[in-house]
Order: structure tokens, then sequence, then C-alpha cells
């Protein structure tokens, strides 16, 4: 456990590398590929150089590897990536996973996919129907925790999809067809709750707990669709409740390009959340107004942890380790307490090159280095 | 009264545009082949209109990557700011910032328009961004006010129809979800009528509409009423038209009957039930029925699914009609 002020943090998934791609399908990598594995690989030492296995998939025998150790060396990569940045809590950067929907949705029955709808730009994710009663396969992200656990060096946190967002980012037909008449709001918002809370009693809360049974302590629950619907703040709150109920472990949720002012105080109500990854880069400007808005949780009077934004995913320009510690030390200021600060990005970083995420974390780890370096005072 | 059915918005991008845009994005495939593939779909989604007999044709809006993209690339006075939440979804917009007062450039948003479909001419409708949605989406560093800023860009918007409808459009429908999300009140609502009237003047003759989405249509329905435009949509999603009090000056109605938050089809039969009380109660001079919010929040198979319910809509319609 770190005691140093402003700890740093991933929140989520990073760019899955070519090398990845190629090799779980089995294809041999070209010359990109193997030229990025090898550049990292020096960087980071994530496998032996002189392991046979890897000396096959840098030479012309790639497919013979299988995809179960491409996926494996995949882990590895993103753990070590995310140690060598300096963060204090890691994780696989989800690289055995197929983003952070789909994923758990296909270890879940009562659910049909639909096909690929558009998030912005050319970003798009495949959305599922519930079309019947959740019911969970089997307890998911247990062996890729086990194989964290087992690598990594420092603490592990394991980021899981919370059921609000499953629910938002489906369509809602079983629970909705289940009400007469007119599909209005009202019956939209009440078929909704039934939906987020069944999939957190039926399948998020199975899965985390035999997450704990196997030494899970730190535990994300993402809501980025926490603030699609503000009015539904309660059901977020509610679903986080339900998927956590009886558990012990230390959970944070992570919300993102939300109004956060129009979710709170309802989100309050999440009891078992003891921090608020939230993010506020995407939304900052020179004079650091971004970070207003935590002035909200002073209002509330809520002492929560907050895992602070303050890299933008979406851009691809590398913020400045000065430029963190402003971000660091003006959030500080508000909240009023620097021990409540963890780093992070504003979300997951996955929309960015590996290089640009790099760079863009080491300087978050020397912003929050000068941060503390500042609040210390000369030595 | 005639009826009228229609695409009223962005419509989803089919798999292989998917495909191909996020390859463009990953630089697998060069921008020639995409848009080759735009032009495919686009084609699609002609046949699509002609099919279920969709008329003003409005085209997919594919290649738009948000309602406001093209004008923040084209028009004076913008740039393109960070990722926005669009309104209550899980779909974002890059957010204009405005760091002048805004002007346009002639041509340019024609050319975003989706092409015309090749055969027999049909009229066409253009859907542009409603004044109040722009103005009050927009990062507005100008130094205006907002009720200047949607006056402004009512006037804009009004040269852009103008230049559309010598370019042939004969239907002009404003998007205006923030209408009924966040209704404007006092000095802001005014502005919203003066803007309506510059387009309305414009549209020399053209049918006007104001679509209205994402929100209850009720607040903002004295204001709705109000605006000098040919036809006010609302989203039966949201609104119950039923408690809507009946307008005294006799115009369009628009009915979004599709609801492309949820993969539902909705059953024709009780969309004509609902829809004929509510032509009851407003006894509008025409009925344009189309899906409330734009149908991209929907995959392409299940927005087509939805949409073939249409026909049937507008036949149940007009039977009771005395098939006018």
């Amino acid at each position: 456990m770190t005691t140093r002020l402003f700890p740093t943090q991933e929140i989520g998934s990073l760019m899955k590398p070519r090398w990845q791609l190629l090799g779980q399908r089995g294809e041999a990598l070209d010359t990109a590929a193997q030229t990025d594995f090898a550049r990292w690989n020096d960087v980071l030492h994530f496998v032996p150089g002189d392991d046979p296995m890897v000396r096959k998939f840098l030479g012309d025998k790639s497919r013979e590897v299988g995809a179960d150790t491409v996926r494996d060396w995949a882990a590895l990569f993103m753990l070590r990536y995310f140690e060598a940045a300096g963060l204090d809590r890691v994780y696989d950067g989800e690289a055995r996973r197929i983003e952070m929907y789909e994923y758990p949705i296909r270890q879940m029955r009562g659910f049909q996919f639909l096909g690929h709808v558009r998030s912005f730009d050319n970003k798009y994710y495949l959305k599922a129907a519930g079309t019947g009663e959740v019911r969970l396969d089997h307890p998911y992200h247990v062996d890729e925790f086990e194989f964290v656990r087992a690598h990594a060096r420092g603490a592990a946190k394991l980021p899981i999809t919370g059921p609000y967002t499953l629910a938002d980012w489906s369509y809602n037909e079983y629970y909705l067809r289940r009400h007469e008449g007119w599909k209005g709001r009202e019956v939209r918002r009440r078929a909704q709750r039934e939906f987020v809370v069944e999939i957190a009693r039926k399948a998020i809360r199975p899965t985390l707990a035999a997450l704990i049974e196997k030494g899970c302590r730190i535990i994300q629950i993402d809501e980025p669709a926490g603030g699609t619907h503000p009015q539904e703040a309660e059901v977020v709150a509610e679903g986080f409740n339900a998927a956590t109920e009886g558990l012990d472990a230390e959970f944070s949720m992570h919300v993102c390009f939300s109004d956060y002012r129009s979710l709170f105080p309802a989100l309050l109500e999440a009891k078992r959340c003891k921090q608020w990854a939230l993010e506020f880069a995407n939304r900052d400007t020179d004079g650091r107004d971004g970070y207003e808005v935590l002035r909200i949780l002073k209002e509330y009077g809520d002492t929560r942890e907050v895992g602070l934004g303050v890299l933008d995913v979406h851009r691809d320009e590398v913020e400045s380790p000065e430029r963190v510690k402003d971000r660091i030390l003006r959030a500080s200021k508000i909240l009023g307490d620097p021990r409540r600060i963890w780093v992070n990005p504003d979300c997951g970083l996955r929309t960015r090159s590996l290089d640009i995420a790099y760079a863009k974390l080491q300087n978050m780890d020397r912003g929050a280095a000068l941060a503390r370096a500042e609040l210390a005072g000369p030595a | 009264m005639q009826t009228v059915t229609s695409l009223t918005g962005a419509f989803p991008r089919s798999q292989a545009l998917v495909e191909a845009t996020r390859d463009l994005d990953r630089g697998r495939t060069t921008a020639e082949a995409v848009q080759e593939l735009f032009a495919q779909a686009e084609a699609d989604v002609g046949g699509i209109e002609e099919r279920l007999g969709l008329e003003p044709r409005a085209g997919g809006y594919l290649r738009w990557q948000d309602l406001f993209r093209p004008f923040a690339e084209t028009w004076e006075g913008f740039t393109v700011g960070p990722l926005t939440r669009w309104f209550e979804t899980n779909q974002f917009f890059r957010q204009p910032i405005l760091h002048a007062p805004p002007a346009r450039v002639p041509g340019a948003i024609g050319g975003w328009l989706p092409p015309k479909a090749p055969g027999a001419p049909h009229p066409r409708k253009a859907i542009l961004p409603g004044p109040y949605t722009f103005a009050g989406l927009v990062d507005n560093r100008s130094g205006e006010t907002a009720e200047a800023l949607t006056h402004r860009l009512g006037r804009l918007l009004g040269e852009e129809v103008h230049e559309l409808r010598a370019a042939g459009y004969s239907a002009f429908q404003f998007q205006e979800p923030l209408l009924v999300a966040r209704p404007p009140e006092g000095a802001r609502a005014e502005g919203v009528v003066a803007a309506y009237k510059a387009i309305s003047a414009a549209a020399n003759g053209g049918t006007t509409a104001v679509w209205t989405y994402f929100g209850d249509a009720r607040p903002a329905w004295p204001l709705l009423s109000r605006l000098p435009v040919s036809v006010v949509g609302v989203d039966l999603s949201e609104t119950d038209a039923l408690e809507l009090p009946p307008t005294s000056e006799r115009r369009g109605l628009g009915l979004g009957v599709i609801d492309p938050r949820t993969s539902l089809v909705e059953d024709p039969s009780e969309v004509v039930r609902l829809a004929r009380a509510i032509v009851e109660r407003h006894r509008p001079i025409s009925l344009w029925v189309g899906s409330g919010a734009p149908l991209d929040l929907l995959p392409w198979e299940s927005a087509t699914r939805k949409l073939h319910g249409l026909p049937a809509v507008r036949q149940g319609l007009e039977s009771t009609d005395g098939g006018t």
C-alpha cells in the first residue's frame, strides 16, 4: 500500500499492439509488428528475449506460438508498461478483453448482439439487446486477475464494467416488453431499473465474489454511462450497491464525460464506494477551470478519495509534467486535503497509440512528483 | 390531411462502413476506398427510402461525424472542441468552439448533404441543426450573448436554406433537441422566434420543420406553437402528445413514433391508434411521421427493421383519413 501523496493509477484499457492482434489470429507477424514487439521488449523486458517461443514469434514461425501465449505476453507487456511508467496501481490494460462491454456481455445469457453503433467519429461498439432473463455463465476476469496477481510487482486494481453501463449500452427488450402499452419515458425508466438491478445481482455480484475469493482487493467499477441520464443517478448507485452487497473489498467508481453536478447527491448513495475516479482534463482550460466541479463534493460534505483525471485520453498532445502538477495542486486546493487524491488519466488510454499513451503516463508520474515536491516545500 | 413518412436524422453506418472507417483511422485502408463505401451506403439508404415510400428524401447523413461538424469545420469563427456527451445517449460530439461571430462560407454545407439519388427526381429535405440547439451547445467565446447568437445563426441558416432552395431542396428540417431538453425563456425564447422568422422568410415557400427529441415537448409547447414553421415534430417516447394543448394556428404536426433507444420494433397498429388520437386532438393540416431521435442510435439492420413498419403506419393513418 502506498503512503506517498498523489499516488498514481491507470483507469482502463490500452490499445492492443499489432503483434497481439496478428498473433492471436494466428497470422504471421509483419516487419512492423516484429519491430514493435522487439522495441518494447528492449524497454520493458516483459518476456525473455532468448526464450525459444519468443524467437519463433519474431521469426518465421509466429503462427506456432498460439493465441493463449500471445495473450499472456500482451498482459505482461501492459503490466510492465504501466509499472515502467511509474504507476502505483496497475492492471493488464485489459489485454485479454474484447472491449469493456462486449466481453462481459458474452459471459452472460439473455443477450443477443445486434450490430455496431457509433459512439463518436469513427468509433463504434457492438451493441446487444437484453432479450431474456439475465444469467451468468460463469464468473469472468478471474483467470486474468490471477495472472496479474502472479506477475504484478505492485498493487493490482481490477477494472470491471458496472451494471448500469452494461444495461445502458444494451437495448432493453426483455424487461421493457414486460410492461404493457406505449413505451414512454416512465415505462422505460422502470424497465431500466429492473434491468440494472438484475445484471448487478445475477452477473456482477457473483463475479466480484469470485474475484475477491481469489484475493482481489481493489476493484474499480466502471460506469462510463453513469452520467448519461442524470435523473437515473440513483439507479447507478442502486446498481453499485446491489453488485457489492455483502462484499469486502476496496471499491471505486469510474464515471467520465458527464455533468457531475447533475449526478450528485444521488450518487453519494453508493455506500461501499471508497473513491470517485473521474474525468477532468478533457474539460480543462488554461485557467484550470475543469477542476472546479470538484467543489460539489465539498458542498455535500463527501470526504471520499478522488481519482483525478489529469490526462486527456482523446488528444495526442502530451501534457507536460508542469501542467499535470498544476492540475493536481488545483484539485488539492479545492478539496482541501491532498491525501484524498489519486492521479490517473481521464479514462482508458486505448484510443491513443502506445507511444503517446506511454509518454502521457510518464509525464503523469513526473507531474505527480512535482506536485509532491511543491507541497513538501524547499528541502 | 397529408401524411408524410420520412427519415428525420442521421442513419446508422453500414457494417462495411463501420469496418472501413475504423480501418481508415488505423491506416489500414485509403480515403478513396472509404469514399466508395460511403457512396454505396448512401445509395443503399436511398434504396430504403424508395422501397418504403419515405419522402421527402433525406438521405442518411452518413459522412457527418456529428450534427455540427460540417459547420464547425467549414464556417468561419469555429474550431472543433472537446468530446461532449450528446444528450442522454452513449454518443458524443465534438463541441464547436466559437471564437468570433460566425460567418458562413457559401456552398460549403451543400457539399456535405447526402447526394441526390439517381433516377426520377424526388422532393428533397435538408436536415440541419436548429439555431437554438446550435447556439446552446457551442462553447461560445465570441462575446455575443446567447440570444444574439441564436438570432445570428438563424439568419445564417436562413442564407443556407436560400442557397439550398435554389439547389432544389423543398423541405428543411431543423434538429432542436435542446428546445425540449432545456427550454428557453424570456429573451432567449424571443431569440428563437426571431431566428425562425429569418429561416422561414428564406424558405421561399419551402416546408420548414422543427424536430424536437430527447425531451418532453410540453414545457416548450407555448414557444413551439409560436414558431413560424410548417411543422413541429415531437418525440412520442418522451412526450405525451395527447396532453399538448391544440394550437390555434393550423399547421403540420410531426410524430416521432420510432424510438431508436430500443431495438423493440413498434407495433404499427399501436402507433396508428395513438397517432389517430393525437390527430383527432390537434387536427394538423399535415402529419409527418418518422423516428423521434435519429436512427443512428441503432445498428443498420435494426434501424431498417424498425423503419419497415412505417408504410403500414402511413396506410393505417390514410385509411382513417379517407385515403387522402
